[in-house]
C-alpha cells in the first residue's frame, strides 16, 4: 500500500466517524438497520461529488492529518453509541478535554507567531513524544483510559499514518483543540455553578 | 484497569516513544552554509552590464516573483507566476532557460492547479510563488506555493523534482509547516546549500501574524526530510532574504510590514538557528519584497525599492559593514506610476551576478552584471560625493 493511499485512507477515518455519530444521534433505541443505516450513509456522503471533487477531499483540503487523539476519541465515543457500555468514564473524558485544551493553548497561539519561540518545532524532535510517554504513564498510573489513547498518538506516527512527520499533528488538530477549549469551558462554568450554588446553600442555611 | 494491563501499556508507551526518539532525523541547522565560501570569482574581469527581458511577448495579463538557478552545464533556470490575477485558478508556474543569460527559451508551464490537485489529491484555489533549488546530484527541485482557500493567508508549501533539467517533473508533495490547518507557509527568496548536502530556504508566514522562518530541507534516500526555526515572531516583518557572511553566521534582510517603513535586518551567529532581534536599518521599505547577496569582497549587495510609499524605482545598494550602513549604488529602474518589484539576486556559475525582477507586473527582467561593474559604479558614486577612490 503506497504512503500516499494510506495517508488518504488515514485522514477519511475521522470525518466518517464524526458524520456517523452526527448521523446515529441520541435516539436511546437502536436498531442494526438504523445503525448500518448510518454508516455506510456517512461513507456516502463523503462520497458527495461538490465541485468536480468528493466531500471528503474538501475535508482533506481543510485539515490532511487528523490527530489520533481526535480519531481515538470519536472511536470511543461512537463504539460507546453503539454497544452503549461506557468505556471512557466521566473522569477519562475530563481528563482528554483538559489535555486538550492545554495542548491548545500551549502550541497555536506561539506556533501562530504570538512570539518568537515556536512550539511547533518541538514536534520534529523526540521532545513532545517523549513528553506525551511520560504523561501516558502517569495517566496509566492513575488508571486514566485516556494514557491508552495517547499511545495510539505514539503508534500511529511510528507507523507514518499521517502526511504529517511532526508529531504535535499526530496529538493536536484544531477541531480536538477546539473542542477541547469548549469542554473545559463547560466544566469550569459548571464547576463555577455548583461552587456558586453550595455557597448560596451556605447563605440559607446562615439566615 | 487490571495491573499487569497497566504495566504492558506503559512498557508499550514507552518503547513507541524510544522508536520515535531512534527514528527522528537530524536536519536541524547542523551543516555549515556553503554558499560563502564559495563563491565563484567572476571570469569577466572588464565591467559588464546587460538587461534582458526573460518573457518578452508573454501577453499575459499579470507575472510575478522570479526567482534563478543554475542547473548542470551553467545553463540559468528562471520560473516565475502568471495568469489573471495573484491566486486566481488560471494561475501556473513558468520556467524559462538559457545558457548564458542572454536568450531565455520560450516561457513553459511546469506546473499548473490542476497538475497540483491531482498530485495532492485534493482540490486546490491556485499556485503562486515557486523557487527553484540545483541540487548537487543534478536535480532541481521546485518549491511552490498552493492557495487552498482565500488568498495568501490559505497557502501551503509543496515540492516536486526534476531530473531531466526541468523537462518532467516528479508527484508533488506537499510539507505540513504550521499546526493550524498548515496555514499559511509561503516562500520567494534564495535558498542557501549546507555542507550537509541539505538545503536552507527562507519561509515566511503570513495568517494572523507576518513572520520570517527558514527552512531546513534535506533528501535521505528518495525522502525529504524537513523542518523549519523560526528568525522572528509577530506581525511586523516577513519575506526573509539570507546572505551567509560565513560558513556560521549570517545576515537576513526582511521586508517591513511596520510603520517603520525600513528595510530591517537580523544576524545569527550559530548557523541560523538564533537571531537578533530584527532592527531597522537606514533603508526605506514600502513593504515589498527585497534580496541580498555577498559580493567577493565581502560587500553586501541589496536589491530593493527605495521608496516608503510605493514600487515605482529598483535600486541596488552596498555595504561595507555587514549591514551596517549603506550606500545607494545605482538605480537600475524608475518610471513613476509603474512598479519594478519582487527582486531576486543570485550568482551565475561564471561568477557573474544575476537579479530577476517582475516589471510592471507584465514581463520579468533579468540584469546581469560583474563584480567589476559594482566596483566601477562604486567609484563613480566616489567622485561624486568628492570621496576617496574605492580601493
Amino acid at each position: 500500500m503506497s504512503a500516499t493511499l494510506l495517508h488518504t485512507l488515514y485522514a477519511g477515518l475521522a470525518p466518517w466517524l464524526a458524520l456517523s455519530l452526527l448521523l446515529i444521534g441520541r435516539n436511546p433505541y437502536l436498531s442494526r438497520t438504523r445503525v448500518i443505516g448510518s454508516l455506510l450513509l456517512a461513507f456516502f456522503l463523503l462520497r458527495i461529488p461538490v465541485g468536480g471533487w468528493s466531500s471528503f477531499a474538501w475535508c482533506r483540503t481543510l485539515e490532511m492529518n487528523p490527530s489520533f487523539t481526535l480519531t481515538g476519541l470519536l472511536c470511543i465515543a461512537l463504539w460507546q453509541r453503539l454497544s452503549g457500555k461506557a468505556i471512557f468514564r466521566r473522569e477519562d473524558w475530563r481528563v482528554a478535554w483538559i489535555f486538550g485544551a492545554i495542548a491548545a493553548l500551549t502550541l497555536y497561539p506561539m506556533g501562530l507567531g504570538l512570539t518568537s519561540l515556536d512550539p511547533y518545532t518541538w514536534g520534529w524532535g523526540p521532545a513532545v513524544a517523549i513528553f506525551t510517554a511520560i504523561c501516558s504513564t502517569a495517566l496509566l498510573i492513575r488508571s486514566n483510559r485516556f494514557g491508552v489513547i495517547l499511545i495510539l498518538a505514539l503508534g500511529g506516527s511510528l507507523l507514518h499514518l499521517q502526511e504529517s512527520g511532526n508529531f504535535w499533528d499526530a496529538l493536536m488538530d484544531p477541531f480536538y483543540g477546539a473542542t477541547s477549549l469548549v469542554g473545559c469551558g463547560y466544566l469550569l462554568l459548571k464547576r463555577a455553578r455548583s461552587s456558586i450554588g453550595s455557597c448560596n446553600h451556605l447563605d440559607f442555611q446562615r439566615h | 484497569m487490571a495491573f499487569p494491563l497497566r504495566w504492558l501499556l506503559i512498557c508499550i508507551a514507552w518503547l513507541l516513544a524510544g522508536a520515535l526518539y531512534l527514528r527522528t532525523p537530524v536536519i536541524s541547522p547542523s551543516g555549515d552554509f556553503v554558499e560563502a565560501t564559495t563563491a565563484a570569482p567572476s571570469t569577466q574581469r572588464a565591467p559588464a552590464f546587460q538587461k534582458t527581458i526573460v518573457n518578452p511577448g508573454q501577453g499575459l495579463p499579470m507575472v510575478h516573483v522570479a526567482s534563478l538557478a543554475t542547473m548542470s552545464g551553467g545553463i540559468e533556470a528562471a520560473v516565475w507566476y502568471g495568469g489573471s490575477a495573484e491566486c486566481a485558478p488560471d494561475v501556473k508556474i513558468y520556467l524559462s532557460e538559457s545558457e548564458h543569460g542572454e536568450q531565455w527559451s520560450s516561457p513553459r508551464v511546469i506546473m499548473t492547479r490542476e497538475r497540483a490537485e491531482h498530485d495532492l489529491g485534493r482540490p486546490l484555489q491556485s499556485v503562486g510563488n515557486a523557487i527553484l533549488i540545483s541540487e548537487s546530484q543534478g536535480g532541481l527541485r521546485l518549491v511552490f506555493v498552493t492557495i487552498a482557500m482565500g488568498r495568501w493567508s490559505g497557502s501551503q508549501l509543496n515540492t516536486s523534482v526534476s531530473k531531466d533539467g526541468g523537462i518532467t517533473w516528479s508527484q508533488a508533495e506537499r510539507m505540513t509547516l504550521s499546526p493550524f490547518f498548515n496555514f499559511s507557509e509561503l516562500v520567494r527568496n534564495r535558498a542557501v546549500s549546507l555542507d550537509s548536502g541539505g538545503w536552507c530556504v527562507p519561509i515566511y508566514q503570513e495568517f494572523l501574524g507576518k513572520f520570517p522562518e527558514l527552512l531546513w530541507v534535506n533528501e535521505n534516500h528518495g525522502h525529504l526530510e524537513y523542518r523549519k526555526s523560526r528568525i522572528a515572531g509577530g506581525c511586523s516583518t516577513f519575506q526573509p532574504s539570507l546572505v551567509p557572511l560565513d560558513a556560521k553566521s549570517s545576515l537576513v534582510f526582511l521586508r517591513d510590514y511596520t510603520d517603520n517603513r525600513r528595510v530591517f535586518i537580523s544576524r545569527s551567529d550559530d548557523g541560523g538557528w538564533i537571531w537578533s532581534k530584527p532592527a531597522p536599518t537606514q533603508l526605506p521599505n514600502p513593504d515589498s519584497g527585497i534580496s541580498g547577496l555577498k559580493l567577493n569582497d565581502g560587500k553586501l549587495l541589496l536589491a530593493y525599492n527605495a521608496s516608503t510609499s510605493c514600487r515605482d524605482n529598483l535600486v541596488l545598494a552596498i555595504s561595507n559593514d555587514q549591514g551596517a550602513t549603506w550606500k545607494k549604488l545605482v538605480t537600475l529602474e524608475h518610471e513613476v506610476g509603474s512598479t519594478f518589484s519582487y527582486p531576486f539576486l543570485s550568482r551565475s556559475s561564471d561568477g557573474s551576478i544575476n537579479l530577476a525582477y517582475t516589471r510592471k507586473r507584465k514581463e520579468i527582467a533579468l540584469t546581469k552584471f560583474n563584480e567589476a561593474w559594482i566596483a566601477e559604479a562604486l567609484d563613480s558614486l566616489s567622485k561624486i560625493q568628492g570621496e576617496a577612490p574605492h580601493p
